[in-house]
């Protein structure tokens, strides 16, 4: 079947009434995740997992996957479009990517443009979404077809290529960020093992036999650890949000804004292909882009429009973008994606070039289901600003606990263990230790999440090769993934030894 | 003082690679028609976590002076409180049922952040506590603690 013939399908399955209920859901969840001020999406698509695996429980395990991953999805890139709202009018970034949004965002805020900025926003993710799922159809089939013939020394290269790429970008130190890798990989072999079957690092307690639950430990991490990190450096009081008044843009900012949203969106879209590069850092080249092409760059911070359009079509684009290393390659590029994939191994869907084959309703019901979610987003964020803007003001005092309250649901419906509640406040205060002292913990997840296959795909090629180490060097593909690899955590180095500085991905 | 801290993360990883090596030695070296047993991926691992705590320490000598963990007014009052309450919260959710232990968890948790409007924290965490019991038990099929036995007319 052809890419159209196979994009049919998908909208068939996004068209089915409790898709389509999963995709609205989604996307508006998504948004309020964006707007709240403590929670983003990494937390967010954490909390939802649990959530959802009980709402689908009535699905046959394909479709509760495909519906399950539509859902978070939704959350994922809805978080995007939600994420400018409070940068635009509190001047407080709702997630990492939204942070350059704040720069030009408020003060067109402050001058009355408030809703001219927020609609920009708006359409801007919405043609970036566009954008980027074209770039996912036109590339996933030919790069799942390419990844199709890698063997296990393949995958174990391709694996430690993306570990190395996620903590050659992420937080301040990179010896800190590989160190949590290697933490997160040596946590992944607690249990049972899968190729001898005998039970490592369990200590006889039979809690442990599973292993480290990857979903109580994200949810842990993420979402307890912001909330603990916001109440014991009381950073939940905020200021009040400017007023929107009209929300259409005027013929200028709309003329000035098209080639700024055309360049965030392809920018973002590289950007967000590439492993560990997230939305984040799309935005700030974008923002950077954006500064360098204008005539009057010096006008940039004192709300130019541009300044807005750029950065929030790079953050959507990059979003879309990062589904493709998840969807062809089973490699998440960052700590969200790494949680979408720890929800489809939940449901036993195996992200990676077999997906198209195997579960083909899953991996295009997913990319037909964007196409709808964005329309939904774009129709939800235009006349309904003014309701999100007022969302932007629940009192910390509600959300907080809140978040804590949905954790513990969201763990213990899944696991239904006291193990896992224990395990998932320790891991909460060890999510703000971490992050206090800038130990990144997304490279923690994504090392969770990799590390059995990782370890079973370097023992099957070490087997096939009679326990021949440089056997990861002969064959070709996983020699070249090796030396990519090498150079993410060289090149990052010598740049920094020559005094240059260094872009982070904060979007964790 | 960064430097210190750090000193000591480097101290545990280290003492954790340590014991992940250690415990693996007790896993056979070779398993059924395989030249690595499950001993070698830890021990990589381990030998990994060593080398790059060693690395972290090295460093922690080579930062600046002015490069200080920046200083926060830290709220340790409402932080243990939200801590307790979150244990106290996890271990009576079965003894007391998913109701019970949540309205308490989140009227104390909505007061010890902000003092004040008493009845709407009250309505909020009975409005929460319930729906989320009914909806998830009684539509969603789905499992959650019940009221324990001397309330066990509400079951």
């Amino acid at each position: 079947m052809d890419v159209l013939e196979w994009l049919k399908l998908g909208f068939e399955t996004a068209f089915q009434w409790h898709n389509l209920a999963f995709a609205f859901f989604g996307v508006l969840i998504g948004t309020a995740v964006g707007v709240l001020p403590g929670i983003g999406p990494v937390s967010g698509v954490a909390l939802l997992i649990p959530i959802t695996s009980s709402i689908t429980s009535s699905l046959s395990p394909t479709e509760a996957a495909t519906s399950a991953i539509i859902m978070l999805a939704g959350v994922y890139y809805g978080a995007m479009y939600g994420g400018s709202t409070t940068s635009i009018l509190l001047n407080t970034p709702g997630e990492a990517a939204s942070v350059v949004t704040t720069l030009d965002g408020y003060q067109m805020a402050k001058k009355g443009r408030a809703g001219a900025a927020l609609s920009i926003a708006a359409i801007g993710s919405f043609v970036a979404g566009i954008v980027s799922l074209l770039g996912l159809i036109f590339l996933a089939q030919p790069l799942s077809k390419l990844a199709i013939n890698f063997g296990p020394a393949d995958y174990t290269s391709l694996m430690i290529l993306g570990l190395c790429a996620v903590s050659g970008l992420a937080g301040k130190s990179m010896t800190k960020a590989l160190l949590m890798t290697a933490l997160g990989l040596l946590v992944g072999t607690i249990g049972i093992d899968s190729v001898s079957g005998i039970a490592r690092f369990t200590f006889n307690q039979p809690s442990l036999y599973e292993g480290i639950e990857f979903l109580t430990v994200a949810v842990g991490l993420f979402a307890l650890g912001e909330v603990f990190k916001s109440i014991i450096e009381r950073d939940y009081i905020h200021g009040k949000a400017v007023k929107v008044n009209s929300i259409l843009p005027n013929r200028k900012e709309l003329k000035d804004s098209i080639p700024a949203i055309f360049r965030g969106s392809f920018l973002g879209f590289l950007i967000g292909v590439l492993p560990g590069a997230g939305a984040s850092i799309a935005a700030f080249f974008s923002y950077s882009v954006e500064k360098k092409v204008s005539k009057t760059p010096e006008k940039f911070g004192t709300g130019m429009i541009q300044g807005v359009a750029g950065p929030e079509s790079a953050n959507n684009a990059a979003s879309g973008g990062a589904m493709i290393p998840l969807l062809t390659l089973g490699i998440p590029g960052s700590g969200t994606t790494a949680i979408l994939m720890g929800a489809l191994i939940m449901y036993n869907v195996q992200p990676g070039p077999l997906l198209f084959e195997k579960n083909p309703e899953v991996a295009w019901g997913l990319i037909a289901s964007m196409f709808v979610g964005n329309i939904m987003l774009l129709i939800l964020n235009m006349p309904m600003v003014k309701v999100f803007a007022k969302v932007v003001e629940t009192p910390p005092k509600y959300l907080l606990p809140l978040i804590v309250a949905i954790s513990v649901f969201g763990v213990y419906a899944v696991r239904l263990t006291l193990f896992d509640l224990i395990l998932l406040v320790t891991f909460g205060i060890l999510g703000y230790i971490f992050t206090r002292f800038d130990f990144p913990v997304a490279p923690f997840v994504l090392a969770l999440v990799l590390g059995t296959m990782l370890e079973y795909n370097m023992r099957r090629a070490l087997t096939i090769s009679n326990g021949d180490y440089f056997y990861f060097f002969k064959e070709p593909m996983s020699a070249v993934f090796l030396i990519i690899a090498a150079l993410w955590i060289i090149v990052p180095f010598v740049l920094k030894m020559k005094g240059k500085k260094l872009i982070i991905n904060e979007e964790g | 003082m960064k430097a210190t801290i750090d000193r000591g993360f480097a101290c545990v990883f280290l003492v954790i690679g340590l014991a992940f090596i250690v415990g693996s030695r007790s896993y056979v070296s070779t398993s059924y028609g395989s030249q690595v047993g499950s001993n070698v991926f830890p021990t990589m691992l381990g030998v990994l976590t060593i080398i790059l705590s060693i690395k972290l320490f090295i460093e922690t000598f080579r930062y600046e002076k002015e490069d200080v963990v920046e200083k926060v007014d830290f709220d340790y009052k409402k932080f243990f409180i939200i801590l307790a309450a979150t244990f106290a919260y996890c271990l009576l959710l079965r003894p007391l049922g998913y109701v019970i232990t949540t309205f308490l968890f989140l009227l104390i948790g909505f007061q010890t952040i902000e003092r004040g409007k008493t009845w709407i924290s009250v309505l909020i965490a009975l409005i929460v506590s319930i729906s989320v019991y009914y909806i998830y038990v009684e539509l969603l099929n789905g499992t959650l603690p019940k009221f324990p036995v001397w309330l066990d007319f509400l079951n």
